[in-house]
């Protein structure tokens, strides 16, 4: 990675002796949308807010292309910030939202109006400028608060659960628009969601947080096929990975996780040595599992509870002994709950984590 | 069956608009009285249709009697209180708002506890600590002014004056005020005014294009409150002002009443008919805010 745009080094930050920010460390390269997610209260947006400057940093360095910007003013950064109220005001247009910034920097009016006008035509806004917010709809007001952000011309577009606001069939409409304008406008971003699709479908990194801590900071698809922990496997993937508890045996030179349920599987190929008889984790995505007809090919037997039909696929969820566990199928499957089952998974998308949550390393 | 439901429905509602009618006319009665009193060449005491109609009563009370003085006073020291509680108001409704601090409850209860005390009971240390400000003020500003020094004193001064007046009534109407407008910015999100620092606002231009707008219905509703309530103050006026040149409309019209020989109904209704327009002004204003401010906040 060449110079990072932001860079967080050791960045913390406490609420009077309540610590919300522990070290974080991460950089934002040139160009990159970077989603921080997270459960609520887990200092997310907190963290964003302090990229933003509009809450103090207790300790570490906010390095902006290259310069500490810990105390430079939050008008200074070169940074925008979208709300997740979208923060517009009622009192003006939209074409004087869009360009109050500029008409605070007593940019000249036909400036500002050709800059509202470049905006608003990229955001097709354009028939709109005399309106005021209360006037629009959801996605229109949401589309003037970017125009707000990025007739700025920032370098970093900061955005707090934009999208929260929404109903769904909006929600995927602007998810696509915001990548469209990152793809066209090319701006450093940092997007704060809760939703894990979300993050998913958007970022180019992820930060996952939790208590004010970096659990991982990856790409999506590293976040899904190797979380480090417990939380980022049940935190990133919808539906939720089934983490099982059990204890590691051996079966003669194969190390297996025996689960509390009674059942065994075999862990071939991993290092365990040593390890015999410590309490473990079992890692597995419901697309992982599948149920079968032949007893002989299934790795443990489980009770249908839940079906859940879809139509292109099925969700089961299955108990066995204290264990609750989803299974995703393929197509549709008529199930009903009470019903056994054999239930098969696949050997080689095992996640394996130790007492304290941590991956086991294959 | 349903003949008897249906008679019985008519009944009722016979009975609600009688008594709402006859509670209307009651209510409505001294305005009529004074209505056409104030135009009447020879009022009484008693409701009549007048015997002739004229206007003579009006041009009698801005004429003969000091209606313009009385009517300026009033509008000068009420308008001067209303313009103080908005800045005042506003200022501390916002502070009162975002602020954490632990004693920000407590306060707001005791300028409520104010509010609810009798003001009349405070009266007598209210003007003991006036009469000292007064007396100190005297003492500085005879010497530099001679003998202008009653023109500054009916200006400048707490007692006799129109600062004193301005102040009490100031400070009379400051707690509701404030906590209409604590209210009111408890509904206005922060994100405005960090949007507007992400824009690179001052914070006096956060104030003047971004707070003040916001606030506008609530100032204009606590502003409305202010002026109502100070434009039919009465006891305060009466106390504090004795000189005849700072004499305001209520007590033009006390005074225009206690006359002992002549007891002239069509002067006092005229008089009183003009001390109710600003009121009623203001209140015609005060419903479009009112309802505003209070059916919540500001709607983005």
């Amino acid at each position: 990675m060449s110079t990072p745009m932001i860079e967080l080094k050791g960045v913390n930050k406490r609420y009077g002796h309540v610590q919300v920010i522990h070290d974080v460390d991460i950089a934002v390269a040139d160009g990159e949308f970077t989603v921080f997610v997270g459960p609520s209260g887990c200092g997310k947006s907190t963290l964003l807010r302090m990229i933003a400057g509009l809450e103090t940093i207790d300790g570490g360095d906010l390095v902006l292309n290259g310069k500490r910007i810990n105390d430079v003013p939050p008008d200074q950064r070169g940074i925008a910030m979208v709300f997740q109220s979208y923060a517009l005001y009622p009192h003006m247009t939209v074409a004087q939202n869009i360009g109050f910034s500029l008409d605070l920097k007593k940019v000249p009016k036909a400036e500002i109006s050709r800059e509202v006008g470049r905006v608003a035509e990229l955001l097709q806004l354009s028939e709109l400028l005399d309106r005021r917010p209360a006037a629009l709809s959801g996605g229109q007001r949401q589309r003037v608060a970017i125009g707000r952000a990025i007739i700025k011309r920032p370098r970093v577009i900061l955005f707090d659960e934009p999208l929260s606001n929404l109903d769904a069939a909006l929600r995927v409409q602007m998810r696509a628009e915001l990548q469209k304008l990152h793809q066209e406008l090319k701006p450093t971003i940092v997007y704060v969601t809760h939703d894990q699709v979300e993050a998913m479908t958007m970022a180019s990194r992820i930060v996952v947080l939790n208590q004010g801590r970096v659990e991982q900071w990856d790409t999506p698809i590293a976040l899904y096929s190797n979380p480090v922990n417990t939380f980022v496997a049940g935190f990133i993937g919808s539906p939720k990975m089934n983490l099982l508890s059990g204890t590691l045996g051996a079966d003669g030179d194969v190390t297996s996780f025996r689960a509390d349920a009674g059942w065994s599987v075999p862990l071939p190929g991993r290092s365990l040595a040593g390890k015999i008889g410590e309490r473990v984790t079992l890692g597995i995505r419901p697309e992982e599992i599948r149920p079968v007809d032949d007893a002989g090919k299934a790795d443990f037997a489980a009770t249908v509870a839940i079906v859940e039909r879809l139509g292109a696929e099925t969700y089961l969820n299955v108990t066995s002994g204290d264990a609750t566990l989803l299974v995703r199928v393929q197509g549709d499957l008529a199930m009903s709950p009470g019903e056994p089952v054999q239930l098969a998974m696949n050997h080689d998308a095992f996640h394996l984590f130790d007492q304290s949550g941590r991956v086991i390393a294959a | 069956m349903a003949e008897v439901r249906s008679s019985r429905t008519v009944l009722t509602s016979i009975t609600a608009y009688g008594t709402l009618i006859v509670i209307s006319i009651f209510c409505l009665l001294p305005f009529v009285w004074m209505a056409l009193a104030s135009v009447d060449s020879n009022a009484q005491l008693f409701l009549k249709w007048p015997d002739s109609w004229t206007l003579d009563n009006y041009s009698r009370v801005f004429n003969k009697e000091d209606g313009y003085r009385w009517f300026g006073n009033s509008l000068f020291t009420v308008l001067s209180a209303t313009i103080l509680v908005i800045i005042i108001s506003g200022l501390g409704g916002y502070a009162l708002s975002r602020s954490r601090a632990w004693w920000k409850q407590p306060f707001l209860y005791a300028i409520l506890l104010i509010r609810v005390l009798p003001s009349t009971a405070l009266l007598v240390p209210l003007y003991k600590i006036l009469l000292g400000f007064n007396n100190a003020e005297g003492a500085v500003v005879r010497p530099l002014f001679g003998s202008a020094s009653r023109q500054v004193m009916q200006i400048f001064g707490f007692i006799d004056g129109y600062l004193g007046l301005i102040i009490v009534l100031t400070a009379g109407q400051l707690p509701l005020a404030l906590w209409i407008m604590k209210v009111f910015f408890d509904g206005v999100p922060k994100d405005f005014e960090e949007a507007a620092i992400l824009d690179g606002a001052t914070l006096v231009q956060r104030i003047r294009r971004v707070l003040i707008p916001l606030a506008l219905p609530g100032l204009a509703a606590a502003g409305l409150f202010t002026f109502m309530s100070a434009w039919g103050d009465f006891l305060l006026p009466l106390i504090l002002l004795s000189s005849a040149e700072l004499s305001t409309l209520p007590l033009g019209l006390f005074r225009a009443f206690l006359r002992v020989n002549e007891i002239d109904y069509g002067l006092l209704a005229a008089i009183a008919v003009v001390y109710l327009i600003p009121a009623v002004i203001a209140f015609s204003f005060a419903r479009r805010f009112l309802v505003q401010t209070f059916s919540g906040g500001v709607k983005g």
